[in-house]
C-alpha cells in the first residue's frame, strides 16, 4: 500500500497543530516578557511582540533586595552541588546494592529507600524543616542540597545499568585478583559513562526545576532560587505581569536550550527510569 | 595463578575493606541521605500525627493516641478534598492515559516520517522544564480578562470558557493544565513500547483482513501491557499528590473546588495545625501505597486477551 | 571571574550563617522579618543608618515574605526556636502568630518606659492587646481609603462618588463607555477580592466601616449583626456586587490580591481599594501616574461615610529572640520621630506626623495628614479566639452564594445569619 500524499500531509498538519498548543504556553511567555501591559490588554493572542521592550528584565533586575544574580547564582550551585552528589550517592548505593543484594541491612534499605518515594513530596518536605533545624542546616544552602541529593529515579538507572552487566565480566575481574574498587574503578565505571551521563542530565533538568523544598528549607531569600523567586513576585503589594514572564522566561529558557541539544539521551532516560520504577 | 609476594607490603586500607566492607562503604552515603532527608522525616510526622498540635514541636509533645485522625475523619472539609481528590485522580488517569495512547498510535504512524522527532520532542518538552513557571503561564492564560485562552476560543467563534473563576470549570482548568504539563512523558513511554511490538502479528493480522477495532483491540493493546501498567502508576502517584498547580492557579478555590488532600494538609501545616496536617499526610501516604499495589496487582493479574 | 568570587563567598557565607544559628550571642545583627516588598527593605535600610549612629555595632537586617510565607515561616520558626530577633506585620496578623505559638512577647513594660507618647490614642494602644498582653508596639496605622480613576470620571462626566448609589451608577459607566478609549470593551466597574476568607471578608469589612458600622459579623458581646436593617443593606450591596450588578470581573472570586492589583495597575478597573502603602508605588509613572483620586468610603442612605482604618501595623519581638534586649531596644527606636519619618517616606504609613514632610502629592498627604473621618476596623479576632474560624465559614457560606447566586438575598441573609450563630456557640464551646 503507498502512502497517500494527502493523508500524510493532512497527518503532518495535524500532528503540527498539537505542537503548536504544546508550545504555545512558552512562545506566549516569550512574547509577554517584551510587550508593553497596553498591547497584551488589546491583542492577548499575538506572538510575535510589536516592540522589543526590555523593561521587564530591568524591573526584576532587583527581587526582594536581592539582584538577580543571587538567585541566580543559588540556582547553579544548588543544581550543581545537588546533581553530583546525587549522582555519586546513587551510583555508589545502586552498585553496592545490586552486586551484593543479600547483605544484612540491605534489603531494608531498599524497602526504606522504596518508602520514601511513595511518600508525597510535599508533605515530607514539612517535617525536613525540623531535621534541618535539628542538624543545624535550616536556612542554609548546604541543607537545600543534601535535601535534594535524595534522587529515586537516578537510583532506579543505575541499578537498571548494573543488573545489565554481565556477571562474567565481573567474576572474570576477581579471578584476577582485582580488589572491589578497583573493580568499581577499572571496569564497571568506563562501562557507566554513557548512563552517567544520562542521569546528570535528568538530575540537572529536575533539580532545576524544585521549588517547594527550597522555600521551606530558606530563611531568607539568600537562599532563594529563580522559582522560587518567581512564585515570591505575587505579593501583597501588587503584580508586575510581564517581570513574571521576563522571570519565567529566565527560569525556563536554559532547561529549553539543554533539552534541545540532548533530547534523546533526556528522553531515553526517562523511559528507563520508569520503566524500572 | 601465582601471586607474587610484594615484601613489607601494607595492605591499603581499600585492600583491608575489600570484601563486604567495601559494599557497606559505598552504600552508607546512601543510606545516611535515605535515612536523614527521607525516613526519619516521615518518622516525624507519623509521630506527630499522634500528638496534639500546640505541643507537637515543643521537646515533650502531648501525645492524643488517635484523636488527630477522629478530628480529621469528622470534619466535611476533609472529607470533601478527599473526594475530590479521588474524582480528580480518576479523570486525570484516565484521561491522561487515553490521549497519551491515541497520540503515541498516531505519532508511531510510519506515514509522519522523520518530522514523528519533531512532534515528540514538542509533547515532551514541558515534562523537562520547571513546573512552577509553567504553571503560572497557564495561571495567566486562563485570565478571564485578558488570557490568551479566551481570546483564542473568542476568535474561534466560540463562548468565554469560564476557566478558574467558576466552581464548575475549576477541575477542568487544572486537569488541562496538567495534561499539558504530563501527557508527554506517557506518550514517550507508549512510544517506546510501541517500537518493540511484533510486527509479525499486525502482518498477519492484516493478512486475515482483520478490521482496525479488532486489530487495535487484540492484536496491539495486549502488547501495550508494560506502558499501560507504568503509566497507570505513574499516572495514579502522580495526581493523588497534584500540588504545585493547586499552590500556582487556584488556592484550592473557588468556594473549595480544588482543595486536593495535599494542598489542604499544606495548609494545616502552615496554620501551625501539625497535628491535623501529619495526620493528613499519613492517610495520603497510606492512599498513595494501597492504590498504587492495587494497581500493580490488577495489572500483574488481568486477563488482557 | 567576578562570579566565580561570589560562587566562593556564597559557599562560605552558608557554612558561616550556620555557624551563626549555632551561637547567636556572638552576633550583633538584628534580623527583621516583613512582608512589605521593596518599600520595607528600603525602609530598614534607612532604619538601619539612623539606628546605627547611636548604635555602631548593631546592624539590621530585614527580609520581606510574601505573606502566606511569612505566616508559615514565622510560625514554624517561634515554635522551634529559631525565630528571627523581630517580626513586622499588621496586628491581625501578630494574633495569628501568637495564637498558634504563644511565643510573642509583652511589650507593655517597653511601652510604659516610653514615658508619654500623645500620638498613640487610647484606641491604637487597646488594639495593640491581645489576652492581657501588648503583642506589637503600633507602627503604622493602616489607613485605607476608595479610589476612583481621575481621567476614567473626567471621560464619563461623573465626580468621586459619595454614595454606593453614585457608585452603582459610575460603575454602569466605567464597564460600558469605554472610559479608558483604547476602543475595547475591557474595563471594570472595580476590583475586589475574593479568593480567600481574608480577601472577601476584608472587603466586606471596607464596605461596612467605610458606610460608618462598627462591626462586620460579630460584635464583642458575640452577637451575630449581619442581619440587623442596616448591616443587612450593606451585604446585599455587597454581594451583589459580585453578582446582580457584575461590577466586578467575573474572575475575582478566584483572586487575591495579587490579581486585584493585576486589573488596578493594569488600568482595567475604575474604582478600588487604596492603601496607603499603594500610593507611592500607584503615583510613580509606569504604574497609575497619579491618575486616581481617593476620599472617604461611599456611604450607605444616611449613614456616616469614612477612612477605614484596616489596623496596626507593628513591630512584635519573640520570646526566643536570639538578641530580645536589643531587639526591644530597637522596637522602641522605631517610635522615635527620626524613624517614624523615614515610615511615612517608604511605606507610606506612620502613627506621628509631628515632622516636616516635604514634596508628598496630593494623594500621600491626604494619609499623612488625615482630615476626613477615620473608622477603625474592631479587631473580633482580639476578642473572640475563634473568629477566624467563624470567618473561614462565613467566607465560605458567601462565596458559596456568589458562585450560586440565591433567589432571594434578604432570606439568604437571614439563614446565615442563624448558621453563624450556630457556629458560633459551637466554636465558643
Amino acid at each position: 500500500m503507498r502512502p497517500n500524499p494527502v493523508v500524510k500531509a493532512a497527518m503532518i498538519a495535524l500532528a503540527s497543530f498539537i505542537s503548536l498548543l504544546f508550545v504555545f504556553p512558552y512562545l506566549w511567555m516569550i512574547a509577554a516578557s517584551f510587550r508593553d501591559t497596553e498591547a497584551i490588554l488589546t491583542a492577548p493572542l499575538r506572538l510575535w511582540p510589536e516592540s522589543f521592550s526590555l523593561k521587564a528584565y530591568r524591573d526584576i533586575l532587583v527581587l526582594s533586595g536581592e539582584p538577580l544574580s543571587t538567585y541566580l547564582i543559588n540556582s547553579l550551585l544548588i543544581t550543581g552541588a545537588s546533581t553530583v552528589f546525587t549522582v555519586l550517592t546513587s551510583l555508589m548505593g545502586a552498585y553496592a546494592l545490586t552486586r551484593a543484594p543479600h547483605l544484612p541491612g540491605f534489603g531494608l534499605l531498599r524497602v526504606g529507600f522504596l518508602l520514601v518515594i511513595m511518600y508525597p513530596y510535599m508533605l515530607l518536605v514539612l517535617p525536613v524543616y525540623l531535621v534541618m533545624f535539628q542538624l543545624g542546616l535550616l536556612g542554609t544552602t548546604i541543607g537545600i542540597i543534601l535535601f535534594l541529593s535524595v534522587g529515586p529515579i537516578q537510583f532506579f538507572l543505575f541499578e537498571q545499568f548494573f543488573k545489565s552487566i554481565p556477571r562474567e565480566v565481573i567474576e572474570a575481574a576477581r579471578m584476577d585478583n582485582a580488589s572491589e574498587m578497583k573493580i568499581l574503578m577499572r571496569i564497571v565505571a568506563p562501562m557507566s559513562m554513557p548512563v552517567v551521563m544520562t542521569v546528570i542530565l535528568i538530575t540537572v533538568l529536575l533539580n532545576w526545576a524544585q521549588w517547594f523544598p527550597v522555600l521551606v528549607i530558606s530563611r531568607s531569600t539568600d537562599t532563594y532560587t529563580l522559582p522560587v523567586a518567581l512564585l515570591s513576585l505575587n505579593s501583597e503589594l501588587g503584580v508586575n505581569f510581564q517581570g513574571i514572564m521576563a522571570l519565567a522566561t529566565l527560569t525556563t529558557l536554559p532547561v529549553i536550550i539543554v533539552y534541545l541539544l540532548t533530547q534523546r539521551r533526556v528522553m531515553e532516560g526517562m523511559i528507563s527510569g520508569a520503566v524500572k520504577g | 595463578m601465582v601471586a607474587i609476594p610484594v615484601p613489607a607490603a601494607r595492605p591499603t586500607l581499600i585492600q583491608r575493606l575489600d570484601g563486604a566492607a567495601i559494599f557497606y562503604v559505598f552504600a552508607l552515603p546512601f543510606a545516611a541521605l535515605t535515612i536523614v532527608m527521607g525516613l526519619w522525616p516521615i518518622a516525624l510526622s507519623i509521630q506527630t500525627s499522634f500528638t496534639e498540635s500546640f505541643t507537637a514541636l515543643s521537646p515533650e509533645p502531648t501525645f492524643v493516641g488517635l484523636e488527630n485522625y477522629r478530628e480529621i475523619f469528622a470534619d466535611p472539609q476533609f472529607i470533601r478534598s478527599i473526594n475530590l481528590t479521588l474524582l480528580y485522580t480518576v479523570l486525570s488517569v484516565a484521561l491522561n492515559l487515553t490521549v497519551a495512547l491515541a497520540y503515541a498510535l498516531f505519532l508511531n504512524s510510519p506515514l509522519l516520517g522523520r518530522a514523528a522527532m519533531i512532534f515528540k520532542l514538542c509533547v515532551f518538552l514541558p515534562v523537562i522544564t520547571p513546573d512552577l513557571a509553567g504553571y503560572i503561564v497557564w495561571k495567566w492564560m486562563y485570565n478571564t480578562d485578558f488570557g490568551a485562552i479566551n481570546a483564542g476560543l473568542n476568535a474561534l467563534g466560540l463562548p468565554d470558557f469560564a476557566g478558574t473563576s467558576s466552581q464548575s470549570t475549576a477541575m477542568i482548568s487544572l486537569l488541562i493544565a496538567e495534561l499539558w504539563y504530563h501527557v508527554g512523558f506517557y506518550v514517550i513511554i507508549f512510544l517506546a513500547n510501541l517500537a518493540m511490538i511484533d510486527k509479525s502479528l499486525i502482518e498477519a493480522a492484516r493478512m486475515d483482513a482483520t478490521p482496525p477495532w479488532r486489530m487495535f483491540t487484540r492484536i496491539i493493546l495486549p502488547q501495550l501491557r508494560p506502558a499501560i501498567m507504568i503509566n497507570s502508576v505513574y499516572a495514579l502517584i502522580q495526581f493523588l499528590k497534584t500540588f504545585t498547580v493547586v499552590v500556582v492557579i487556584t488556592k484550592g478555590g473557588p468556594a473549595g473546588s480544588t482543595n486536593f488532600v495535599s494542598y489542604h494538609a499544606y495548609q494545616m501545616f502552615d496554620q501551625a495545625q501539625y497535628g491535623k496536617a501529619a495526620a493528613m499526610a499519613s492517610t495520603l501516604f497510606a492512599g498513595v501505597m494501597v492504590l498504587a499495589f492495587f494497581v500493580y496487582w490488577l495489572n500483574q493479574r488481568a486477563d488482557w486477551r | 571571574m567576578a562570579s566565580l568570587r561570589r560562587l566562593k563567598k556564597l559557599i562560605l557565607a552558608g557554612t558561616a550563617s550556620s555557624m551563626i544559628a549555632a551561637s547567636p550571642a556572638i552576633a550583633e545583627e538584628l534580623v527583621v522579618w516583613h512582608d512589605l516588598g521593596d518599600n520595607g527593605i528600603a525602609w530598614f535600610e534607612a532604619l538601619n543608618e539612623l539606628y546605627q549612629a547611636e548604635n555602631p555595632d548593631v546592624t539590621i537586617t530585614s527580609v520581606s515574605f510574601p505573606t502566606d510565607q511569612w505566616f508559615g515561616k514565622v510560625i514554624a520558626a517561634l515554635n522551634t526556636n529559631t525565630a528571627p530577633d523581630l517580626i513586622y506585620n499588621n496586628y491581625e496578623r501578630v494574633i495569628r502568630i501568637e495564637n498558634q505559638t504563644d511565643k510573642v512577647a509583652d511589650l507593655s513594660d517597653l511601652l510604659a518606659a516610653q514615658g508619654d507618647l500623645p500620638f498613640l490614642t487610647e484606641s491604637d494602644k487597646g488594639v495593640a492587646m491581645y489576652d492581657g498582653k501588648m503583642i506589637i508596639l503600633p507602627i503604622q496605622r493602616v489607613q485605607m481609603a476608595f479610589g476612583a480613576r481621575k481621567s476614567w470620571l473626567e471621560a464619563v462626566g461623573e465626580d468621586m462618588p459619595q454614595t454606593w448609589d453614585d457608585v452603582m451608577r459610575v460603575a454602569k459607566k466605567f464597564q460600558t463607555e469605554d472610559p479608558d478609549g483604547n476602543g475595547a470593551d475591557d474595563t471594570f466597574g472595580m476590583a475586589l477580592q475574593a479568593a480567600r476568607p481574608r480577601d472577601l471578608i476584608h472587603m466586606l469589612d471596607l464596605y461596612t466601616f467605610g458606610a460608618g458600622l462598627r462591626h462586620t459579623l460579630i460584635d464583642p458581646d458575640g452577637n451575630i449583626v449581619i442581619d440587623q436593617p442596616e448591616h443587612k443593606a450593606v451585604l446585599t450591596e455587597f454581594l451583589k456586587s459580585f453578582t446582580d450588578y457584575g461590577l466586578v470581573s467575573p474572575d475575582t472570586v478566584n483572586h487575591s490580591f495579587g490579581e486585584m492589583y493585576q486589573l488596578i495597575e493594569g488600568g482595567r478597573a475604575g474604582m478600588f481599594r487604596v492603601g496607603d502603602w499603594n500610593v507611592k508605588k500607584w503615583d510613580g509613572e509606569d504604574v497609575l501616574g497619579g491618575d486616581f483620586v481617593i476620599g472617604e468610603w461611599p456611604s450607605h442612605g444616611d449613614s456616616e461615610n469614612a477612612v477605614v482604618i484596616g489596623g496596626m501595623r507593628g513591630v512584635a519581638v519573640p520570646e526566643n529572640s536570639p538578641n530580645k534586649d536589643i531587639a526591644m531596644d530597637f522596637a522602641a527606636f522605631m517610635l522615635s520621630a527620626e524613624a517614624q519619618k523615614a515610615s511615612l517616606e517608604n511605606v507610606g504609613a506612620a502613627v506621628r506626623g509631628d515632622f516636616d514632610i516635604e514634596g508628598f502629592s496630593e494623594r500621600r498627604l491626604y494619609f499623612a495628614k488625615p482630615e476626613h473621618d477615620l473608622n477603625a476596623y474592631d479587631f473580633p479576632e482580639s476578642v473572640h479566639a475563634f473568629y477566624p474560624e467563624l470567618e473561614a465559614e462565613y467566607h465560605r457560606v458567601l462565596l458559596d452564594a456568589i458562585v450560586n447566586p440565591p433567589d432571594d438575598w434578604a432570606s439568604f441573609i437571614d439563614e446565615t445569619a442563624e448558621a453563624m450563630r450556630a457556629k458560633a456557640t459551637e466554636l465558643a464551646g
